[in-house]
């Protein structure tokens, strides 16, 4: 059975700043380009001035005029809880207004004045690359594989799912973005070796550390520091600009200008790119800013020089070698115990970073994978993997794991863990505990996840008390807490006062922060939505199909009217007006106007029968009826 | 020498400013340069009562509509308030709200012969004046007014106490100014001048953001020009490319509004999405579109 007889399944990286979407195609995997022909998606979505929803490219091209209504880095929020520390600098630094959910719990985002979870906005990025899918294939797509980074916990994976299933994905496995990394990296191979994944994207930096034997990818430590990227980069290059450009133009602030913000961040990042291919780039932008005083506009047009950025973002670059040498320390990993240095991330691209990582590592980084599409890649071979085992490459099927530690707040505020991370799931631990005072009769469960030392950095997953504990002097009563984790992921923890039989016990659900009411009600708004744009969609494909075989028709039957037309005297441009109504109709399809394609269909319907006529003329016998 | 379009905006400043010689020498060379030059056309009327320009002197003033018109009922010799400065206008009476804003022109003028002076009675019932005479003969302008349909062309000082308490009622500064320009945003709009008509409504809203009537002429002025500009750009669904080399476009004379818009223009995004991407309001991302294809800089 080829893949063209399989249902497709695809595999998503849910970035930061930007999205991948890839398949397994022959064996080969590969991926998606957006219908627009980019490969990646900007994880972007706002609401314009006019009302329109925008999503991707478009929204990261207002992203700076708009920059009130319109959401990115929504992943740094995604399942977070309200108040934390993530969610509070997050604040401080993003344009638009975060608010609490309805039951204070979850962090919501105010745009346009309505109020929209976290996963309905990354549902939109998702829904984005679906239909970006379902346009390569042809056909609808359901069912995906998505990647996030290794340290999100459970909450933020269900949140992930949720985001899916809005979009009307089936997410079939959330996947560690290391771990994918490797994934990609290991196609095909056999490789039993410690690999480090270096992740230098548009807003975060991330450091794994992998232990990779025959099939088994253990993440066994990660880094990082979740405000450094490529924008830093973009940043620099911009008040480089920013600065040269007040010094050439009597302190004209193009920072006090939203439009040319706008237009210098792009330039930036173009110009960024442009660098790590060659020595130079040059920046010019025509009409940048008011020359006020009914003056002339002012223009930018510079040169900026590898050397210049390398010089400008060399502490940047420090932060990136410092972060991971911390995270190799702490995980007591030498860098010659390194096997393999994978680069993921559109900043990787960077010269200066890759000598840096070389230098650092004292080995070149492996090049052999894409770093913007390799967490894609590795998401597409785990889809392929988990839905068709017998196809080729399909030898790596990852296990469900605890993403982190399970356990429970013990005495001095500290955190047991019960279940360490990595553990295949269904898995069930017991461990034995006692009382801390004499005569305690009850005693509070805090169930708990993260690989913090102290509780209170974890995240709480729901407490409970123990009552009717037996008297005792302390440390002689026993207290059994176990922890069972079920195919589904659905956390129980029960405790037992062993002497006296009494027990108490919670389930744990993960959860996004919407009750599945909530997320029921978004899904139905969602879908009229969605159906409207396939809807759209299909009778634009319909209309396309009705006139490229117009035209093919119109186009096989030209000799035989130019023949009928040399023995008439009329309608010698007859041809020539053709053209220019296939040429409008090309156009339309170019453009997918709907409108224009539907208006000029009657036009080549009139042309067709046209030609058909004078054809059928053509075909007659000269001096035949 | 300057454009023509230019003559007419610096004509239209100076209107809008109160400077109205300058105004009236600068509309003026614009309608000798282009005749028809609909813009310079109506402010030249709001300025002359009538068709301006050197070889038409402004002795016409058109048919206000319904009402007595010149010449019939109205006085036969006009009392003229004493030499007015363009800076002493008079306010409109609340009691025509709809008669046009078409004033007298507040300097002097050719008469041909056996024509009369434009008349502050020409546009409205001048029988039923009441005329308040100060104590020294001067003329209270504030009274003459709300009798007549003399409108003001300026935003003017604010208005004079009344006479006596109870005579008139207190006006809130500013309100006068409303009421000119409301009136002359609609003559503009019956002339066809949307741009000019939207102007003076864009004035009344910053004084009385309020102010229905204004509103329901901000919508319709641009409702209009948003269409008229459209119909520029062709189906919005087409995308716009550059007509020109990406070198020539320093060439160009544009603001800094135009220069984002145009480098938004890269082949891969329609109409329709600039206008949102545009982060400007609808009526500026057409007019703007709709210049840049009239000027062969972009095409789709």
């Amino acid at each position: 059975m080829s893949d063209l007889d399989l249902d497709p399944v695809i595999g998503i990286d849910l970035g930061t700043t930007n999205s991948v979407v890839a398949t397994v195609r022959d064996g080969v995997p590969r991926v998606i380009p957006s219908r627009t022909g980019q490969l990646l998606t900007p994880s972007i979505v706002a609401v314009a001035r006019n009302g329109k929803e925008l999503v991707g490219n478009l929204a990261k091209r207002q992203a700076i005029t708009n920059a009130e209504n319109t959401v990115y880095a929504a992943k740094r929020l995604i399942g977070r809880r309200w108040g934390s520390r993530e969610v509070e600098d997050a604040r401080r630094v993003l344009p638009y207004e975060l608010v609490a959910g309805p039951d204070g719990n979850d962090v919501r985002v105010k745009q346009a004045g309505k109020v929209v979870t976290i996963p309905e906005l990354s549902a939109l990025v998702l829904a984005e690359l679906k239909a970006d899918a379902e346009a390569w294939f042809g056909r609808p797509v359901t069912r995906a594989v998505v990647t996030v980074p290794a340290y999100f916990n459970d909450g933020q994976r269900q949140a992930t799912k949720d985001a899916g299933r809005i979009a009307g994905l089936d997410v079939l496995r959330i996947i560690n973005e290391p771990t994918s990394a490797a994934l990609a990296y290991g196609f095909g191979k056999q490789i039993e070796k410690k690999v480090v994944v270096f992740d230098l994207g548009g807003g975060t930096f991330d450091v794994s550390i992998l232990d990779i034997g025959k099939s088994v990818f253990d993440v066994v430590a990660v880094g990082g520091d979740t405000y450094l990227g490529g924008e830093d980069f973009d940043r620099r290059i911009m008040d480089w600009l920013t600065f040269t450009f007040a010094k050439e133009n009597g302190g004209v602030d193009l920072r006090q200008d939203k439009m040319a913000l706008q237009r210098l961040k792009d330039a930036s990042e173009k110009a960024k790119v442009e660098l790590s291919s060659l020595p130079a780039a040059d920046i010019h932008l025509p009409f940048l800013a008011s020359g006020g005083d009914g003056k002339q506009a002012l223009h930018l047009t510079k040169q900026l020089t590898r050397e210049k950025l390398e010089e400008i973002t060399k502490d940047l670059v420090d932060r990136c070698i410092a972060v991971t040498e911390k995270t190799l320390n702490d995980a007591g990993v030498r860098p010659s115990q390194v096997g393999e240095v994978i680069l993921v991330g559109g900043m990787t691209r960077m010269p200066r970073v890759q000598r840096a990582v070389k230098e650092y590592f004292q080995r070149e980084p492996c090049r052999g994978v894409h770093p913007d599409e390799v967490v894609a890649l590795g998401a597409a071979i785990q889809a392929q993997a988990l839905t068709s085992p017998a196809q080729p490459g399909s030898d790596v099927l990852l296990l469900d794991v605890t993403p982190q530690n399970l356990g429970l707040m013990v005495v001095g505020g500290y955190f047991q863990t019960v279940i360490p991370r990595n553990t295949t799931v269904p898995t069930s631990q017991t461990h034995l505990f006692t009382t801390v005072q004499d005569n305690q009769t009850s005693v509070r469960i805090a169930v708990l996840q993260g690989e913090k030392e102290r509780a209170i950095d974890n995240e709480l997953l729901g407490e409970f008390i123990l009552a009717g504990i037996r008297p005792a002097r302390r440390g002689e009563v026993s207290i059994e807490v176990a922890f069972d984790i079920s195919a589904d992921g659905i956390v129980g923890v029960s405790a037992r006062d062993v002497d006296t039989g009494q027990h108490q016990s919670i389930t744990v659900t993960a959860t996004s922060g919407l009750t599945e009411a909530e997320l029921k009600r978004i899904m139905d708004e969602r879908v009229d939505d969605l159906l409207a744009r396939k809807q759209s969609s299909v009778e634009f494909q319909q209309a396309r199909q009705r006139a490229t075989a117009a035209m093919r028709e119109i186009e096989a039957l030209v000799p035989a009217v130019q023949a009928a037309l040399e023995r008439s005297r009329f309608g010698k441009d007859a041809v020539q007006k053709a053209e220019g109504v296939m040429a409008r109709v090309r156009q339309a399809i170019d453009a997918r106007d709907a409108a224009e394609l539907s208006a000029s269909e009657e036009a080549l319907d009139r042309t067709l029968q046209l030609f058909k006529g004078l054809a059928g003329q053509g075909a007659r016998p000269p001096g035949g009826g | 020498m300057q454009p023509v379009a230019q003559l007419v905006d610096q004509g239209v400043r100076a209107y809008v400013e109160g400077r109205l010689e300058d105004a009236r020498r600068l509309l003026d060379e614009a309608m000798r340069r282009d005749p028809g030059n609909a813009r310079a056309r109506s402010y030249a009327i709001l300025l002359h009562g009538g068709v301006p320009g050197p070889e038409t002197p402004p002795t016409h003033v058109p048919e206000p509509g319904p009402g007595p018109g010149r010449g019939q009922d109205a006085p036969a010799a006009p009392i003229l308030p004493a030499a007015p400065s363009p800076r002493a206008p008079l306010p409109s009476p609340a009691s025509a709200p709809e008669a046009p804003a078409l004033t007298p022109a507040p300097f002097e003028v050719t008469l041909d012969d056996g024509e009369y002076a434009p008349s502050p009675w020409d546009d409205g019932p001048a029988a039923a004046s009441t005329i308040v005479l100060e104590a020294e003969g001067g003329m209270d302008l504030g009274a003459v007014a709300d009798k007549s349909d003399l409108r003001s062309l300026v935003p003017e000082a604010p208005a004079a106490p009344p006479v006596a308490q109870g005579v008139a009622p207190r006006v809130p500064p500013g309100q006068r100014d409303v009421e000119v320009w409301m009136a002359a945003a609609k003559d503009l709009h019956a002339l066809g001048d949307f741009s000019g008509s939207l102007e003076m409504i864009e004035k009344i809203l910053k004084l009385d953001p309020e102010h229905g009537e204004a509103r329901d002429y901000l919508r319709q002025n641009e409702a209009t020009l948003v269409a008229m500009y459209e119909s520029k750009l062709g189906p919005l669904g087409r995308i716009p490319r550059l007509a020109i080399k990406p070198e020539e476009v320093m060439w160009l004379n544009l603001d800094h509004r135009a220069g984002f818009l145009l480098s938004q223009v890269d082949g891969t995004v329609d109409y329709e999405s600039l206008f949102a991407l545009s982060g400007l309001p609808r009526l500026d991302t057409a007019r703007i579109l709709a210049t840049l294809i009239s000027d062969g800089v972009i095409a789709s």
